[in-house]
């Protein structure tokens, strides 16, 4: 539900951008000597779609914000989830050094044992 | 539509201020386009010479796009401001976010725990088999009051069915391959014979 609202108001900002975009096409088109008709109509038209878009998205999110914002900090956390996470991560970690140390230390007979036995006639 | 709360009054003249921002930088966009619109149109007419009155036009249309490029400005502005408030005030989202971030956490650690705990059991096996190899081998050197793993598991089993015929054979087996290391245990085991014999005698 955050990231929808985010990526909603990114949307805006790229809705602003193209509102510039357009204010300057129309601009560049009637400085020339023959206006393409057609195209300043296609951009007049984008233009005030977009100058409504981000007028109704931001009033519409700054309603829902009057609506829900408390005055309060938020005291919510993830603290205590993100530790005990940790802490089973440690021991798988531990695990697998134990582990590891065991594999090593059973490797090292067996090539004890190898030596043993080629050293037997 | 819900009624406005009672919000405290930085908050409110906050949003107050974001509403107010939005209406002007729109109402700028919107004027300084169309003022430069009608400043496109040739007029024939002019109580200056042409080239003053195009001098002027340009300087105008320059000042009102800049106006439109400052109002755009104003409005990244304004929508970068209502992320932060969003991210901070939005309780729901909050919520919803930290009740995810939670329940993966969770998971992922009973994963972990869940594999550890399957990995101990294996373990477990694989050392009860090599206990039982290596106690009941010629190399094992095990004091009578420090029981195995495999031997633990054995004796209470025995204790559990006492009229279990393989628990006494390879009770024998043991005692038979540890004679030498358990003379220490073997007179308590004469000691409790002759216990036993004491009583039996009437």
């Amino acid at each position: 539900m955050a990231n929808e609202r985010l990526r909603a108001l990114e949307d805006v900002e790229k809705e602003i951008a193209t509102v510039m975009q357009c204010a300057g096409n129309i601009v560049l088109e009637l400085s020339k000597d023959k206006h393409n008709a057609s195209l300043l109509d296609r951009q007049l038209v984008q233009f005030q779609a977009s100058v409504n878009r981000v007028e109704n998205e931001l009033s519409g999110q700054i309603r829902y914000l009057t609506q829900v914002a408390t005055g309060q900090p938020h005291e919510g956390s993830t603290y205590s989830a993100r530790k005990d996470c940790q802490m089973a991560l440690n021991r798988a970690e531990y695990a697998k050094v134990k582990l590891g140390e065991l594999g090593r230390t059973c490797e090292v007979m067996l090539e004890q044992q190898q030596q043993q036995q080629q050293q037997q006639p | 539509m819900a009624t406005q709360r009672g919000l405290p009054q930085s908050k409110e003249s906050l949003l107050q201020n974001y509403n107010k921002r939005l209406k002007d930088d729109i109402r700028s966009i919107l004027d300084n386009f169309t003022e430069i619109i009608k400043t496109a149109k040739i007029e024939d007419e002019t109580q200056v010479s042409r080239a003053t009155q195009a001098e002027q036009d340009h300087y105008e249309m320059h000042v009102r796009a800049a106006n439109i490029v400052r109002a755009g400005e104003s409005l990244m502005k304004l929508v970068s401001d209502l992320k932060q408030f969003l991210i901070l005030n939005d309780f729901p989202s909050v919520n919803d976010a930290i009740s995810l971030q939670n329940q993966q956490l969770r998971s992922l650690q009973d994963e972990c725990d869940k594999k550890l705990t399957s990995l101990r059991d294996e373990i477990a096996i694989d050392l009860y088999e090599l206990e039982e190899e290596y106690y009941s081998s010629s190399y094992s050197q095990w004091d009578s009051t420090d029981l195995p793993l495999c031997e633990a598991y054995r004796r209470r089993d025995s204790w559990a069915s006492p009229g279990s015929s393989s628990c006494s054979s390879t009770q024998g087996d043991r005692e038979d391959a540890e004679g030498p290391p358990s003379q220490e245990a073997n007179p308590q085991h004469h000691l409790n014979g002759h216990g036993t014999s004491s009583i039996e005698k009437p």
